[in-house]
């Protein structure tokens, strides 16, 4: 190990150990610590504070963190994907969605009941991703897919609950953004315990670990039983992050930071990264809770651990992605897949769009169910309906042929336009635009939701363009952009006031707010992209063979990179302005479409651009209509009519 | 003239204008957590007020709207059904209720009600000053205004929310004097309420149902000197981003409790 594989680890112990020892000093000065053993009635309020709130929520972070860790180091080394941690598997959200869901229709179930309920979201999202993995042997590519969509589909159905009742989900907004706040010792007594008891199995399960690292050919070879183990840990990672998960709420990025921050240090085997990822974990909590109660304490403002966890985590892995170990995934031979002629699947769209185009601009409610609207009604109605349809299936045809992009262009099947950074960077400046100037007007939103947006991309690119720059880096950056945006959201969600409403309603995504000329806008972007990206068909050919034969066809890897990330963020940026982060769809249409048999470049953008078009045109129909006159977020209707077809075809794979 | 309501507080102040209005947002909502007005059922409920429903309110065919400077990013699309009127009531750092007060007159002169806003106005002060000559003999105890989250956090209404400023308006302190760039309303763990141990504990709406049994075991929520000594007083439900309405209800609902001794632990 090097000098500053030493130095890091020991800066951050030590900052942690400052800030925790200011912290119980400011409750209750060291020198009176020697009596703290009393029981409560002898103790006075400080003394009780320090010893029943500050020391538990000390090592509640630690073993929070070290589970968050454990579970993410497991999960990394189990599905040879270095972004894969508990939230991408969709066991947080899970986990959140029962939360969500028992508050509001069984509120006297939660109480005393918190535990077992998070822990039962976990496990059945669990459950379905591997389930959903089973047939394939838990193959990775597939775990990280089924995972990313039960999580956005838990995640779009919470965000749809909160939203359709109010003000009373504060505790909610509390839990989701992972608050560590402590009243006694006993979530620390009985996490300590859970996560003891699955580090001593994890321990055991090792060696076979390290034995699946080699690729799953050579893990035959040798005799191991792929599917047992696959289970045995992906079950150990996922009690994990559902203990955690009940017993703090969510806290995001520790899984995906830890192994990373390990790498870095210049841990290498296997067996290293898991035995130091629980350590790096605990010390990145504990350090990023110190922090929250040092900025309490300072400036009364009380954040979420969890969500300042992602918005210290991102950039400090930004900084740290150059060092970054690549982490090699060999590949496996790909499963065959019939090609099939374009020209039945584009007939099947089109007769597909002018239904939904009917459906959206001649039915309306009738009071008491659906009716035709005749032609009066619908000529008084059309000017508040086309613009939406049009803004609608535009965005959805620009983040469907971005996603196309994005995973031809990574070769990585989680690739989708959220993780170039350009969503999260839009949500930042809408959120500067709601902090800063609250009074600015439409435009002053807009603007700065597009410079956010244009910043974002901007940071990921300065990585990409970088040489030798590893799609999966790439990837890390955006993610890291992403995770930051949504960090800050959180904390605003937390601070709880009005901003909060206007926050969640802008991530759940809508279409009203489109306008003629918006529409017309977007419309036309959406075509130039499709050709712009039709012409680049070649570079999407040959970039997911990798750098060497690339540069030997005469592709500068550079150039093309930084030419289609620029395509794919002005897509999104301007598609996310106007209907939100709905990056579901650009992760769905193009999966649905390469899996229905569009393999071919050209197959595949348009495919995925017709198909988006149509998700989203009909996900703005549901939106209007299902629980009318309340208005239901796009984004998830767009998860309620893709998820279920990706879930089936998943399952129906050999 | 038919008027509908984007806003809350915008509601409020039509409906103590003596305004019916055609149409206002999350109505199942505001019936359970603001409670007044009491509103006509014939009220049509125009969806969330994040994302109202565009379409309904068309039909509806409003002369005017009422919105609040958060409904910005809806302002353009709203504006091609009706004209609007936006107001401000919170602005982070600035106590709200003169705001509220303000927006009476403002919309009593666009209505051509002048008059009435004026009789409210005074209404209003002098209902105001007798609460605050019924609670001149509290006045000496500090008080923290707090909305349970959930068993560890509870929201700390300061001087810039409209429970703050009212408190300021019947005479009674503050407790909550942390930092003077106070949110309106700020999750906050239950402990830092240890601040001030001579004070009294207002939970203002319901507990929600899933905190209320780990709230009466939490060694910390028990050990706080307000909780020992059983002064908490809890008040019915009060939207904290009301208008004058709400304002005097929280102002009302506190006088009562306080005056008929309902504090316990």
């Amino acid at each position: 190990m090097t000098a500053r594989a030493w130095f890091l680890p020991s800066v951050g112990l030590l900052a942690g150990l400052i800030l925790f020892v200011l912290e119980a000093s400011s409750q209750v000065p060291v020198s009176q610590w020697g009596n703290l053993l009393l029981p409560p009635a002898e103790l006075g309020l400080d003394k009780i504070i320090l010893v029943y709130s500050l020391m538990p929520r000390a090592a509640v972070a630690l073993v929070a963190g070290a589970a968050l860790g454990l579970s993410g180091a497991l999960l990394q080394q189990l599905l040879r994907n270095p972004l894969a941690d508990p939230s991408t598997l969709g066991i947080s959200a899970g986990a959140q969605l029962t939360i969500v869901a028992a508050t509001l229709y069984v509120p006297e179930l939660v109480d005393g009941h918190r535990t077992a309920i998070a822990l039962g979201g976990a496990a059945a999202a669990a459950a379905i991703v591997f389930a959903l993995g089973w047939r394939r042997a838990f193959e990775p590519v597939t775990m990280v897919v089924s995972g990313l969509l039960v999580g956005v589909t838990a995640a779009a159905l919470s965000a749809a609950m909160t939203l359709s009742r109010g003000e009373y989900l504060m505790s909610l907004v509390t839990w989701n953004g992972g608050a560590l706040s402590q009243q006694d010792w006993s979530v620390f007594q009985g996490l300590a315990l859970q996560v003891a008891v699955i580090g001593l199995l994890a321990g055991l399960l090792i060696r076979p670990l390290l034995v699946l690292a080699l690729g799953d050919t050579s893990a035959r070879s040798l005799g191991v039983n792929l599917g047992g183990f696959r289970f045995a840990i992906a079950a150990l990672a996922t009690a994990l992050a559902g203990f955690v998960a009940a017993a703090v709420g969510l806290v995001s990025f520790v899984g995906l930071a830890a192994p990373a921050f390990v790498r870095a240090c210049g841990a290498r085997k296997p067996t290293a990264v898991v035995a130091l990822s629980p350590l790096a974990g605990a010390l990145f909590l504990w350090l990023c809770d110190g922090i929250v109660q040092f900025v309490a304490r300072t400036s009364s403002e009380n954040f979420p651990t969890g969500a300042v966890t992602a918005l210290f985590g991102g950039p400090v892995l930004l900084w740290l992605l150059p060092k970054v170990k690549n982490m090699e995934v060999p590949h496996e031979t790909r499963n065959s897949v019939h090609r099939r002629s374009l020209a039945p699947m584009i007939a099947a769209f089109l007769l597909l769009l002018p239904l939904i185009v009917a459906l959206s601009l001649f039915v309306g409610p009738s009071g008491h169910g659906f009716k035709v609207l005749t032609w009066v009604e619908t000529l008084d109605l059309l000017p508040l309906r086309w613009p939406r349809l049009l803004a609608a299936a535009a965005a959805g045809g620009l983040l469907a042929v971005t996603g196309a992009i994005l995973q031809r262009m990574t070769g990585n099947a989680m690739a989708s336009p959220e993780v170039v950074g350009v969503s999260g960077g839009a949500g930042l400046g809408f959120a500067a635009a709601l902090t800063f100037a609250p009074g600015g007007g439409t435009t002053a939103v807009f603007a700065s939701a597009g410079v956010g947006a244009l910043l974002a991309m901007m940071a990921v690119l300065v990585f990409a363009s970088r040489r030798h720059l590893s799609p999966d880096k790439m990837l890390l950056a955006g993610i890291a952009v992403g995770s930051f945006s949504s960090a800050v959201l959180s904390a605003l969600l937390a601070i709880g006031d009005q901003r909060s409403w206007q926050i969640l309603a802008w991530l759940g995504g809508t279409a009203s707010t489109a306008t003629p000329a918006t529409a017309l806008f977007l419309a036309i972007l959406c075509l130039l992209v499709m050709a712009l990206a039709l012409l680049l068909g070649r570079w999407l050919t040959i970039l997911p063979f990798g750098p060497s034969i690339a540069q030997s066809l005469g592709l500068s890897v550079r150039l093309s990179r930084v030419l289609l990330l620029i395509l794919s963020g002005t897509a999104t940026g301007a598609a996310s302005l106007l209907v939100g982060p709905l990056s579901f769809v650009g992760l769905v249409a193009p999966h649905i479409v390469l899996r229905a048999g569009l393999v071919t470049v050209r197959q595949h953008l348009v495919g995925s651009f017709l198909l988006g078009a149509a998700l989203m045109a009909f996900a703005d129909f549901g939106a209007r209509n299902a629980s009318f006159p309340y208005e239901l977020p796009l984004g998830l209707f767009a998860a309620l009519v893709g998820a279920p077809y990706l879930i089936w075809l998943l399952g129906r794979q050999r | 003239m038919r008027i509908a309501s984007i806003d809350w507080a915008m509601l409020e102040t039509l409906c103590a204008l003596g305004v019916v209005p055609i149409a206002a947002t999350e109505l199942i909502q505001f019936r359970s957590d603001a409670v007044e007005p009491a509103l006509p059922a014939d009220v049509v409920d125009l969806g969330l007020r994040g994302s109202p429903n565009f379409e309904l309110l068309h039909l509806l065919r409003p002369d005017l709207i009422l919105i609040s400077p958060f409904y910005v990013r809806h302002e353009a699309a709203l504006s091609r059904i009706a004209p609007i009127l936006s107001l401000p009531f919170y602005v982070r750092g600035e106590p709200p209720f003169e705001k509220a007060l303000a927006a009476v007159k403002t919309l009593g002169e666009r209505l051509g009600r002048g008059e009435k806003a004026q009789a409210v106005l005074e209404e209003i002060a002098t209902e105001i000053a007798g609460y605050r000559q019924a609670l001149a003999p509290f006045a000496d105890r500090p008080t923290y205004l707090v909305n349970i989250g959930d068993a560890r956090h509870v929201r700390v209404f300061g001087f810039d929310s409209m429970f703050g400023d009212m408190l300021a308006r019947l005479g009674l302190p503050n407790a909550w004097t942390d930092g003077s760039r106070f949110t309106f309303a700020a999750p906050v763990p239950i402990e830092k309420l240890a601040g001030n141990p001579d004070a009294r504990i207002v939970v203002v709406s319901d507990v929600p149902v899933e905190a209320r049994s780990s709230l009466k075991a939490s060694i910390i929520w028990n050990t706080l000197e307000p909780v020992r000594k059983g002064r908490v007083i809890y008040l019915a439900n009060v939207n904290p981003y009301g208008g004058v309405t709400a304002g005097l209800r929280f102002a009302r609902l506190l006088t009562e409790a306080i005056v008929a001794g309902d504090e316990r632990g």
